[in-house]
């Protein structure tokens, strides 16, 4: 399976830069999730790499072979690109049944007739679609639908799979298990598959490597454990998580933030430059009364339960600390009374520390992580 | 590391080349030009063409301007607006084209909105049935019913057959036969239809909870139709107004037949007469006047939709069929709609019907009746010895019509789907934006005007193409270009409606442009398509204004040669001619609505 690599992407539209200087690698049989909000670019360079549209600046190689590239004067257009695509609208062709939708890709390759059937047949049988073979797309349910588009892709074994927000049609429940059934045939067929998805949720759940986008520029690919635990920048930050992030501004006036810029400069005086902090609502731990005086490795504060809001299985704590509310998320039931006077702890190695432009200070993760060893 | 930031940067030479092979690997564009070449072609430059005969020297005519052939002139301006005979020949005709308009639209606006609320609102009996009955007469050509007025009231001022109230002993006056009253009248039934149609439509889709409201503040039942739905109903009576407003304005055969004998003249006929009379500078004049007037009505259609569409509402769940009982009127409500449909389609039709098969007319013996207009042979006449379904004029016009409509209707359908494809899917918006003014400027020219425009530029050898005149291919070439604006607005929604997803996923697939076309986006447009290609066929069946002026004996198709029958007096042939082509077009129609259940109130809208 090839890998897929964008380097030093652009596209523009007359003055809008949809997508700037995008550098991105995918692996050979990597699951890749581009994960941002609406609008960020995600969905054009899907599109630049099935070859829907053009790069306006940059290249493009697929498996080593240059698919894109204006400098080069090279475009593969999309039909010989050997790709598959998963729309989220789904795009089924609404004049054919299940069968010759599925079968259309085959049909173009000239495949015999028998080994159509054969494989058609397979394909439908591996996505539960078999028994709907002789529908039309409209007489078949969202769900339905969707395994549809995936056969129509998966028949002609593509080396690439791109999914265009494929879940985002589907209701809680069924969305659930086409993400697992996604996951499995990933691990079935090993085909490099990228994903856009806007819900951080799908993200985290299905991919290999998450690759954050904002406003066209790439902001950080890492495991999903690295985009939650350390996120190179506050946009990412604030973006994955919920209940979101709660960041302490150093700039402002904010008493809580006040006392945290005290005790980082009291116990990690080498750290600086630092313009906000980022703590995520699991990082925080509630203790009785007062906080220790002095506690080793981690951020104390004085703070009020202001809110307990059940989430079943969970609970959002809203605190009040010197002023701020901050949101705490716990797995355990929540044994505080609102108003009860205690105090919050967050270790040091948990403190997400962003520079004045809001990029992380990446010095500062292994000053903090000595901390708490 | 230099290498690769040359090859980032990239030459001018190998963008400009990425850029055309990026461009041209579809062929939309390319396709799209080649389109836009072809409409300047049929449209653009037949239009200039009588525009600049008005204003140049045509052949024959350098005494009269002072100026050589093809030089600038203002003769012809001079001649059909200030001179002596401009009274006659453009005043005159301006006048009664306005007036029968005006007085046309008055008497359907009467006749039409009842029946209109009639059909849509109440309970009254029959309702479905006379929903799709009071409709046929738009089905049928205009000059059926002036012929049947011939039929019935033709008197002494022209030979041939005696009308029947002439051979009942008593003489119509020329008033009553010929001219203004009967022309208005004709048209009048004609056209009641878009009004029924459109403002019925709009009656339905009325939200009564806009009613329900004002009944609970109180208001009374006529306050409400004064206030609130009548207000509301404006934007669809204009619509209507608007549309037979135009409709008239290119009427060419009642007029002809009803206004010839005693040489009342509508612009139409009078462009006729010119071109019949080889006064090409003047027939120019007229047909940019008639041009000028639709533009300017168009003009004044969308800007008084603009002031009444601000408040147009939206239908909800209200918009509910909820019928209005009609009472102890029921029963006169019913037979006030059988009242107009037996006027505007049973007593035409039956006079048509009955005046084919009868010797004399209003003769009501055994004896009079016959089959010989029909299947005779050897009649005792100069000519046209045989009956009409023996006659192969009759068969060579008949051939002539479905090979010249059909062909030009599943061009146009077809050019239609490409032109919505193109519209669409070009990344040239200029490109997009001609294709789609140019396909829909033939709605603003009146067929006959734009008959004359062709006449003007094929008729002689232009550059590699050879002389037109004459061949059946000028009036395929003028009934595409007629048909675009319906085609290729069909096609464009159509299209806007398709998206571009189900295409992309072919492709990505590895379908190219000619097979996804082929396979993908045809067969998902079949059934815009077969309305694209049968709602022309039917209009194209029945027109006679576009071919009285193109066609020639050999090229005749059946209204043409029907008009010929009409011109030499053979009354019963060209009745029956003309009720097969009635036949034709209402059977189309039907049959067209059941095959695509489009509504034809819709396709009228446009």
């Amino acid at each position: 399976m090839p890998g897929i690599e964008l380097r030093k992407v652009q596209k523009t539209y007359g003055a809008y830069r949809a997508v700037s200087g995008l550098d991105l690698a995918v692996r050979d049989g990597e699951f890749l999730c581009l994960l941002g909000p609406s609008g960020c670019g995600k969905t054009t360079t899907l599109r630049m790499i099935a070859g829907l549209e053009n790069l306006s600046g940059g290249a493009l190689t697929v498996g080593g072979r240059v698919m894109d590239a204006p400098a080069q004067a090279v475009f593969v257009p999309p039909e010989r690109r050997g790709m598959g695509l998963v729309f989220q609208s789904y795009a089924l062709w609404p004049h054919l049944t299940v069968a010759q939708n599925t079968e259309f890709g085959l049909r173009l390759r000239g495949v015999a007739r028998p080994e159509r059937q054969r494989r058609t047949t397979e394909v439908m049988q591996a996505l539960g679609i078999e028994a709907l073979r002789d529908r039309y797309p409209s007489q078949l349910s969202g769900g339905q639908q969707q395994r549809v588009a995936l056969a129509r892709m998966l028949v002609v074994n593509p080396e690439v799979l791109l999914l265009d927000e494929p879940l985002s049609n589907l209701d809680a429940r069924l969305r659930l298990e086409m993400r697992a059934e996604l996951k499995r045939l990933h691990q079935a067929f090993q085909t490099t598959i990228v994903f856009v998805t806007h819900d951080q949720w799908e993200a985290m759940t299905l991919a290999d490597t998450i690759a954050v986008m904002n406003a066209g520029t790439l902001q950080q690919t890492g495991t999903p454990d690295e985009i939650y635990d350390r996120p190179a920048n506050r946009f990412v930050a604030e973006f994955v998580g919920s209940p979101p992030i709660n960041i302490l501004e150093f700039a402002g006036s904010d008493a809580l933030a006040a006392a945290a810029r005290r005790h980082l400069a009291d116990r990690h005086p080498g750290i600086t430059g630092i313009g906000s902090l980022g703590i995520r609502p699991e990082s925080i731990a509630l203790g009785p009364g007062e906080a220790p005086a002095g506690a080793e490795g981690a951020f104390t504060a004085p703070a009020r339960v202001t809110g307990i809001l059940p989430t079943g299985g969970s609970w959002i704590v809203e605190l009040d600390a010197l002023g701020r509310t901050l949101f705490l998320n716990t797995h355990v039931a929540p044994q505080a009374r609102i108003g009860e006077p205690l105090h919050l702890a967050v270790p040091d190695r948990a403190l997400n520390v962003f520079d004045a432009r809001g990029d992380r200070i990446a010095a500062a993760d292994a000053a903090l992580a000595r901390a708490a060893a | 590391m230099s290498g690769e930031a040359e090859a980032f940067a990239g030459s001018g030479r190998m963008r400009l080349l990425y850029r055309l092979r990026v461009a041209t690997r579809e062929p939309t564009t390319l396709v799209g030009l080649a389109m836009a070449a072809l409409f300047a072609y049929l449209i653009v430059v037949p239009i200039a063409a009588i525009l600049l005969d008005a204003v140049t020297t045509q052949f024959g005519d350098e005494r009269r301007t002072g100026t050589a052939a093809g030089g600038w002139t203002l003769y012809y301006l001079h001649r059909s607006l200030v001179s002596p005979i401009a009274g006659v020949m453009f005043w005159q005709p301006l006048w009664n084209t306005l007036s029968v308009a005006a007085t046309t639209i008055g008497l359907a606006v009467i006749l039409g909105t009842p029946m209109a609320w009639l059909v849509s609102r109440t309970d009254m009996l029959g309702r479905r049935w006379f929903a799709t009955a009071l409709i046929v007469p738009y089905m049928l050509p205009a000059w059926t019913f002036a012929l049947a007025w011939t039929t019935l009231f033709k008197n002494r001022t022209v030979g041939g057959q005696q009308g029947w109230i002439e051979a009942l002993g008593f003489s119509p006056p020329d008033w009553l036969a010929y001219g203004r009253l009967p022309i208005t009248v004709i048209l009048a039934l004609h056209y009641t239809p878009f009004i029924i149609l459109l403002f019925g439509n709009a009656l339905r889709r009325f939200d009564s909870q806009l009613e329900d409201s004002a009944r609970i503040l109180g208001a009374s039942r006529a306050r409400i139709a004064r206030s609130i739905v009548l207000p509301l109903m404006k934007p669809a009576l204009i619509s209507a107004i608007v549309l037979i407003f135009a409709k008239c304005l290119g009427e060419f055969g009642v007029a002809y037949v009803l206004g010839l004998p005693v040489k009342f003249e509508v612009l139409a006929t009078s462009l006729y007469r010119n071109i019949g009379s080889r006064q090409t500078g003047v027939a120019g004049v007229l047909a940019g006047a008639i041009m000028l007037l639709g533009i300017l009505t168009l003009l004044v259609d969308a800007w008084l939709l603009r002031e009444a569409r601000r408040f147009v509402t939206v239908g909800s769940k209200g918009a509910m069929d909820r019928l209005t009982r009609l009472g102890a009127l029921r029963l006169p409500a019913t037979g006030l709609a059988g009242l107009m449909f037996a006027a505007s389609v049973g007593l035409p039709v039956l006079t048509l019907v009955l005046s084919t098969v009868m010797h004399v007319p209003a003769r009501f013996t055994a004896a009079n009746f016959t089959l010989d207009y029909w299947i005779g042979r050897d009649l005792d006449t100069v000519a046209l010895r045989q009956g009409i379904l023996l006659t192969p004029d009759f068969w060579r016009a008949a051939w002539n019509t479905l090979w010249i409509v059909g062909s030009a209707s599943i061009t146009s359908g077809l050019l239609g789907l490409l032109v919505g494809y193109t519209v669409v899917r070009t990344p040239v918006r200029p490109l997009a934006v001609f294709l789609r003014q140019v396909t829909f400027f033939p709605y603003l020219v009146p067929g006959i005007a734009f008959a004359a425009a062709y006449l003007s530029l094929f008729a002689v050898a232009r550059g590699p193409l050879p002389a037109l005149y004459g061949t059946m291919a000028i009036l395929i070439l003028a009934l595409i270009a007629d048909q675009m604006p319906y085609a290729s607005r069909a096609g464009i929604a159509a299209m806007m409606q398709l998206g571009k997803e189900p295409e992309e996923a072919a492709q990505v697939a590895g379908s190219g442009w000619l097979h996804r076309m082929v396979r993908i986006v045809v067969p998902i447009q079949k059934g815009s398509l077969v309305t694209g290609v049968l709602l022309p066929f039917i209009s194209g069946i029945k027109g006679l204004s576009l071919f009285v002026i193109l066609a020639v004996p050999s090229t005749d198709v059946l209204t043409t040669w029907s008009l010929r029958l009409v011109d030499y007096d053979y009354t019963q042939a060209a009745n029956a001619v003309v009720l097969m082509i009635a036949g034709l077009a209402y059977g189309g129609t039907l049959v067209a609505q059941r095959l695509t259940r489009t509504n034809l109130a819709e396709g009228l809208g446009g």
